[in-house]
């Protein structure tokens, strides 16, 4: 099929979300979103468990007629005065943008002593990465990234349209929302593969914050091999490179990797920053083919539809993945086991600390009964 | 009693729709006709020379500042009785105009009683049909049929073909062509042409005439300030054409060149 022109009908994350979870990780400390109260309403409750706060112009009928610009001078000052913010952002939505609605002029008028980071933006698009371009775009206008690191968000954003549109949630018409393999089975499974002696890999390719649970598997994997005396068959993979991506995501890449230090896990390769998902898959398959090609099974967790399968074909997969619709491309692609983490993105916002994952709690206990 | 008549009158800006609409209203005011005008342009001017030059408060005036619009707020009594009604809406360049017609159109039908009183009820509909609010009246159930008014010259031509076209996709008929003269040579022939064209025929010419500015200026319809004039007559016979028109067609628009060779 050809990708470009299938038109896909399964609900989709916005690219106004996408731009809001962009001005999170560049550490606004208000996003103000223009348009309607209710436009977008669970994910800036989210953001707000994440510590930021979202607030809304709430634009109603004489708006959308009169337009919003005396709404958002007020609500520019109103958020100045209640919360003394360092950076602020204002996000467009569908209604606003359609009227032909204006921010600059109302960021001028309300001449705050603090940065504003204004991003133009609706859900109309294709692809939802957009909304980060859009909001990384103003951020750089706005002196708060530089050249260097926009062109390596541009970079990985382009990516990460590929990688939804080869495997992801993208690349088909409909999918069907899933929950994916019963987790007690798949746990009894790599259990007795670890009794029997094989040797698996565990990927952790997650995105961003996520990662605060998906390390979560890392570790239930390697507490199982450690009571079954086969540490030694388990090598570790993450991306979780301290040193790159937005503040806020090193930030998290730090606190994930503080945590395995502490629990005694060993992470054998960084595959890259938080923030690599969509480009990690060329390492890992690097490393698979140069050092562990001969190992038996690999879990594989956050983004497991980014990585190639050339030289995972002869493993037996395991992959746990937060979106619903990803079951089947997964399964397409050749894994054997899938399993979803359902509610993962709510209980990873406003932490700093590896969260207990569903199929970590099933692995430890299932591992009670049988070790 | 007649037929209730709810008729939207179509036209390229600028050419002539609101004095027509409002000469037309007072023309049937005259006659002993029960008639509204409703104004659906944001610059509220369709009513103006029936209320002497003043302006009345639109429902989205009101509807901005948050009244609980009620009917005696928006419906203004004009020249022998014509109820007027402004929509409004947002100055030039912001917000958006569709938009406000929808909202007070939607709002209108839930207030007024009156609306099923009339004989005639005249929509002003703002020039071209450019997108969805400004069909609203005849979405939503208000507007029977459609005029549609032009010049002999060129572009005015052209918009009253595209309204033509909009009009057949949103299965409104058309009963008939309006000629509001920009003394431009054979422009009688040629509108008269253009009508029977598309199907339908030329139900007035009106000729262009300094008092029809005059009038307006002052704040007054011709019907009111120069009862006795010669375009005062042409009104007079226009409104009593519409008022017992009892025929229509779906408009079938002509291609881009039958229209030029037209006005050729």
């Amino acid at each position: 099929m050809d990708n470009k022109n299938i038109s896909i009908i399964h609900p989709r994350p916005s690219s106004i979300v996408a731009a809001l979870y962009t001005l999170r990780d560049l550490n606004v400390d208000v996003a103000i979103l223009h348009g309607p109260p209710g436009c977008s309403f669970k994910h800036a409750r989210l953001l707000e468990e994440d510590g930021i706060h979202v607030v809304t112009t709430a634009l109603d009928e004489s708006g959308f007629v009169f337009g919003g610009h005396r709404e958002l001078v007020n609500v520019l000052h109103k958020v100045n005065d209640m919360f003394h913010p360092k950076l602020i952002g204002v996000v467009g939505t569908c209604a606003s943008m359609i009227i032909g609605e204006e921010m600059r002029e109302p960021v001028m008028e309300a001449n705050l002593d603090v940065p504003v980071i204004e991003v133009e933006v609706h859900a109309g698009y294709r692809n939802n990465t957009k909304g980060v371009l859009f909001a990384l775009e103003s951020a750089l206008d706005a002196g708060i990234i530089d050249r260097e690191e926009f062109s390596r968000q541009q970079h990985l954003l382009e990516e990460a349209t590929n990688v939804e549109l080869r495997h992801g949630a993208a690349s088909k018409e409909y999918l069907a929302p899933s929950r994916g393999d019963v987790k007690y089975k798949v746990a009894q499974r790599i259990i007795e593969l670890l009794k029997e002696g094989k040797r698996g890999i565990t990927i952790m390719n997650a995105k961003k914050e996520t990662g605060y649970m998906f390390a979560d598997i890392t570790v239930a994997v390697n507490e199982i091999a450690e009571q079954l005396g086969k540490a030694d068959n388990i090598i570790n993979m993450s991306n979780t490179d301290v040193g790159l991506g937005l503040p806020r995501v090193r930030h998290h890449a730090e606190c994930i990797m503080n945590d395995f230090e502490e629990k005694g896990i060993p992470i054998h390769e960084i595959i890259g920053g938080l923030d690599e998902y969509p480009v990690a898959g060329a390492t890992i398959d690097k490393l698979i083919e140069e050092k562990y090609s001969d190992y038996d099974f690999a879990v594989i967790t956050g983004v497991p539809h980014a990585i190639p399968m050339d030289h995972l074909s002869d493993m037996e997969i395991i992959s746990v993945t937060n979106g619903p619709r990803q079951v089947l491309p997964l399964k397409e692609l050749g894994h054997e086991h899938v399993l979803v983490e359902i509610d993962l993105h709510p209980k990873t916002l406003g932490v700093n600390h590896i969260v207990e994952s569903e199929f970590g709690a099933t692995l430890r206990e299932v591992a009670k009964e049988s070790i | 009693m007649t037929i209730q008549k709810r008729i939207a009158i179509y036209g390229k800006g600028g050419i002539g729709k609101s004095s027509t609409a409002s000469n037309v209203a007072a023309a049937c005011a005259d006659e002993g006709y029960k008639v509204m005008i409703i104004g659906c342009d944001p610059k509220s001017d369709s009513s103006i020379t029936l209320l002497g030059g003043k302006r009345i408060p639109t429902i989205l005036d009101l509807l901005r500042d948050g009244v609980d619009v009620k009917e005696e707020d928006v419906i203004h009594e004009g020249y022998k009785g014509v109820k007027c009604v402004e929509v409004g809406g947002p100055e030039p360049g912001i917000g958006c105009a569709g938009r406000g017609i929808i909202v007070a159109i939607q709002t209108l039908k839930k207030i007024s009683k009156s609306l099923n009183e009339m004989d005639l009820i005249i929509y002003d509909v703002p020039g071209d049909i450019v997108c969805g609010g400004f069909v609203a009246p005849i979405r939503k159930g208000l507007v029977k049929e459609a005029y549609v008014l032009t010049s002999g010259e060129y572009m005015p031509l052209y918009a009253a073909n595209n309204i033509c076209r909009g009009l057949a996709k949103i299965n409104t008929p058309l009963s008939g062509i309006i000629c509001n003269s920009r003394s431009v040579s054979r422009e009688e022939e040629i509108v008269t042409k253009f009508a029977s064209e598309i199907g339908s025929e030329l139900m007035a010419f009106i000729p262009k005439e300094q008092i029809v500015q005059d009038c307006e200026r002052d704040g007054f319809s011709v019907m009111e300030k120069a009862p006795d004039s010669n375009v005062a007559k042409v009104y007079r016979k226009l409104a009593q054409a519409i008022m017992e028109r009892d025929s229509s067609v779906m408009p079938e628009a002509l291609d881009d060149e039958r229209l030029r060779e037209l006005t050729k």
